[in-house]
């Protein structure tokens, strides 16, 4: 039974998990008085900021089948420096990943997110052991299934932009889904500083520890993932020095038990960030 | 240096002579294209905030990131504060530069220990950066600081006494 157990968990993360995903500017600061653009790249892969599939359309691009639903249930948000949205931005899908561009015509930081809502799905076990799922609110689940788990899962895919001096504004959490906040500043990051950041679920202090892991681009190029697992406190606090300069995605995810009026088991949130560091 | 300068500037009597005077080499490079680089001086607190640029030569304020040490610390608060010590690009040479003391409002920086940075980032080449604790209102100081490629020696002269 406990062998089972240990099974079942592990099918579950990867269901959960199944790929990376993540959001990468061409800058992340920029500098002088004229409105700035930056070129951002959204896609699906686990090799980090290696593109392989796309992450999003505004309907110009041409979607593989597999990938129409969760587009279309996710939204393209651009948070500015005076808290207003941009409208204009959007990304169009390619074979290997979604690009847009993004003027910025305000001083301060932006924020780009890429939000999957909280949507239903059911996993189980079928009746010759294979693993199975199945999306909507209403999927049936074939007959014989076993370990049938109703449970919601959200995302969202993030990075941040600055013109000239940063600000705060857009890093305050919306109170949708898991995100990124704290003391510190994501795009101040450097090389042998030590960070603070602050994990918020719903816009609150998640209530217990969430399992946090850093990694920086280029695993396509090494043999290492060089994989950084750090655990925060129950308020969702963490600390990091980040070794070497460059993009890391950051990845996060948390799992709370669903309300009994909602029918769902469990409900899983999960937050990627792509931060760059510089060196000294 | 420049022994001469720094002789000359030993003698000098306290009112002709800066409170902070630097020569700064732009180092000769064997590349192509050679574009100049931008450099940056400027002094930060001990713990690394910063409280003055002393110098800064650019081109186009697009690029101005790429001095990152300095963008960070006081470029990017507000481009008023260094609007009048800007200066152009130089080519390979030396320079000088001094700095009476004064901040960006004309106020006396407080005596006290700092942190005197020079940074140096060139368009298809490196950047660079070299840094020395200072004292203003103590002693007469002179440290000699060697860049990594994009600067070549860096001479710091401080004058003792009050700013």
């Amino acid at each position: 039974m406990k062998f089972g157990r240990i099974i079942f968990s592990f099918l579950l993360v990867v269901t959960v998990h199944a790929h990376d995903r993540f959001i990468v500017p061409s800058h992340t600061l920029l500098s002088g008085e004229k409105t700035a653009s930056v070129t951002l790249t959204a896609s699906i892969s686990n090799d980090i900021f290696h593109p392989d599939r796309p992450l999003g359309d505004n309907g110009r691009g041409e979607v593989p089948e597999s990938l129409q639903g969760y587009f279309k249930r996710m939204k393209t948000v651009v948070v500015q420096p005076d808290g207003g949205t941009d409208q204009a931005f959007s990304l169009q899908a390619f074979q290997r990943f979604s690009a847009g561009d993004l003027r910025l015509a305000q001083d301060g930081t932006y924020r780009i997110s890429l939000v999957h809502e909280s949507s239903p799905m059911v996993t189980f076990t079928k009746a010759d052991g294979s693993f199975g799922r199945a999306f909507g609110k209403d999927a049936t689940v074939p007959a014989g299934a076993t370990n049938i788990v109703r449970k919601a899962t959200a995302s969202r895919v993030e990075t941040f932009v600055t013109r000239n001096a940063p600000n705060t504004r857009a890093l305050q959490p919306t109170g949708q889904g898991l995100e990124l906040g704290g003391a510190s500043h994501p795009n101040d990051l450097f090389v042998q500083e030590p960070v603070s950041f602050q994990l918020f679920l719903h816009g609150k202090p998640p209530g217990k520890p969430v399992s946090v892991t850093l990694v920086r681009g280029g695993t396509r190029h090494r043999n290492q993932r060089h994989k950084i697992n750090l655990e925060t406190d129950d308020q969702g606090r963490f600390q990091v020095v980040f070794p070497d300069a460059g993009f890391y995605l950051l990845q996060a995810e948390i799992m709370v038990p669903g309300s009994a009026e909602s029918g769902l088991q469990e409900s899983w949130d999960s937050l990627f960030v792509s931060l760059e560091v510089f060196p000294e | 240096m420049s022994l001469s300068l720094f002789w000359l500037l030993c003698l000098s009597g306290p009112a002709a002579v800066p409170l902070c005077t630097l020569e700064i080499e732009v180092p000769r490079l064997a590349v192509s294209p050679y574009h100049r680089p931008y450099v940056a001086v400027w002094l930060e607190t001990p713990d690394r905030q910063g409280v003055h640029t002393l110098e800064i030569w650019y081109e186009q304020d697009t690029w101005l990131k790429d001095l990152r040490q300095w963008w960070r610390k006081l470029g990017r608060a507000d481009s008023a504060r260094y609007d009048g010590v800007t200066g152009a690009t130089r080519k390979p040479g030396r320079y000088r530069v001094t700095w009476d003391g004064r901040d960006a409002e004309g106020r006396a920086v407080p005596a006290g220990e700092y942190v005197l940075l020079v940074e140096a980032a060139r368009e298809e080449g490196g950047r660079d950066l070299v840094r020395h604790p200072v004292t203003l209102g103590g002693e007469t100081q002179h440290f000699q600081l060697k860049g990594q490629g994009e600067l070549g020696t860096v001479d710091i002269h401080i004058r003792g006494g009050g700013s």
